[in-house]
């Protein structure tokens, strides 16, 4: 195995544990079965990745942005269709399915907490595991299409280069038919930390 | 992309360009990006540029960049294929312009702003006309440029679409 794909698995196995541990804390919340699966990790053009996502369908959607700063640098966005984010809403705040109707502050406010709790879940991860210290900033949630999100959070992330590992995942509610999007790209600043999971390996 | 008896459709992801004629159609989501469309009436042809960031100078030293990321050397290359590739004549084109909004505030600084600025010099510099400038605020754009007509349809969330 060579180097770089042992940091690949590296980062598989990271985000796998983060994930299962990120929904092992969010079902417990909205007590109901939350299923958060590691769709695919790989490096992206930047260009086809955003690309892709206009030619999708582009609805407007809610996001959280989160800086995971520190050893390993990395920046976080979950977003959800503005109508999922209602029922998001009713599951953490414990109301009947339907109760919120509107984006309001509860609306809103659940999103940041989901947010909050995915993205201390790869930071747990990753100190404990790992020994590498993570601090997550608070949430800061933008509403607009999806594709916009995720354009500037690749601007964000890795302005200065053309291709970036992509860690992506699929949040999934069974019982309320509740799907969303996860994504977790290294910021340059990470490639050392990489090279050092290779001493784990 | 898709192609039809009505023409291509194009999608233009960061950092890229795009050019046709008509009756192809352009498309693409800006949110602090600038998205510099040149269009020529005769013939009808024209191209989308979706800058990242104003100057090539803020790129990796090593000159192995993608030049389509930014202003200066982005609208070099879109001059050039509209030039060689369609026929287009530099002294029939005019340039509308959209986007450089301030998504993330709060996380970044106005890098909109810097772009659009970035821009409108280099336009300037190839005297280029800037016949519409649509850009700024909170919220991203979807634009939708017809190459029969040179219109673009621009639409933000929570407002009616306009044609510029």
């Amino acid at each position: 195995m060579d180097k770089t794909h042992k940091v690949d698995k590296a980062i598989e196995l990271i985000a796998r544990i983060s994930i299962d541990r990120a929904s092992q804390s969010f079902s417990k919340i909205i007590k109901s079965g939350a299923k958060i699966e590691l769709e695919s990790i790989f490096y992206s053009d930047v260009t086809a990745l955003t690309e892709e996502a206009i030619s999708l369908k582009d609805e407007e959607v809610i996001g959280a942005f989160v800086n995971l700063a520190g050893d390993a640098p990395f920046r976080f966005l979950f977003y959800v269709p503005v109508p999922a984010s209602f029922l998001l809403a009713d599951l953490i705040l414990k109301n009947e399915p339907g109760t919120t109707k509107e984006l309001d502050e509860y609306a809103k406010s659940a999103v940041q907490e989901l947010g909050n709790i995915l993205a201390s879940s790869i930071s747990n991860t990753f100190a404990k595991d790992f020994d590498i210290k993570l601090k997550v900033t608070p949430p800061v949630l933008v509403t607009d299409l999806a594709s916009i999100l995720l354009q500037e959070y690749i601007i964000n992330a890795a302005s200065g280069k053309d291709r970036v590992l992509v860690i992506k995942s699929a949040f999934k509610v069974i019982k309320f038919g509740l799907e969303t999007q996860m994504y977790i790209v290294p910021t340059a600043e990470s490639e050392r930390i990489l090279s050092y999971l290779e001493n784990f390996l | 992309m898709s192609d039809s008896s009505a023409g291509k459709r194009l999608i233009v992801g960061i950092g890229d360009l795009k050019a046709g004629k008509s009756p192809d159609e352009i498309v693409t989501t800006l949110g602090s990006c600038i998205g510099i469309i040149l269009y020529s009436a005769k013939p009808k042809v024209g191209g989308l540029l979706h800058i990242m960031m104003g100057y090539s100078s803020q790129s990796s030293k090593d000159g192995n960049f993608k030049k389509t990321k930014y202003a200066d050397t982005g609208i070099a290359e879109l001059l050039s294929v509209l030039k060689q590739e369609y026929g287009a004549n530099p002294g029939d084109l005019a340039a509308k312009v959209f986007g450089g909004a301030n998504v993330l505030q709060g996380i970044t600084a106005d890098i909109g702003a810097v772009n659009y600025s970035a821009a409108r010099q280099v336009l300037e510099s190839y005297k280029i006309p800037i016949v519409v400038t649509k850009v700024g605020g909170h919220k991203g754009y979807r634009i939708s440029f017809k190459l029969e007509t040179g219109e673009v349809l621009c639409q933000r969330l929570g407002e009616e679409a306009r044609v510029y």
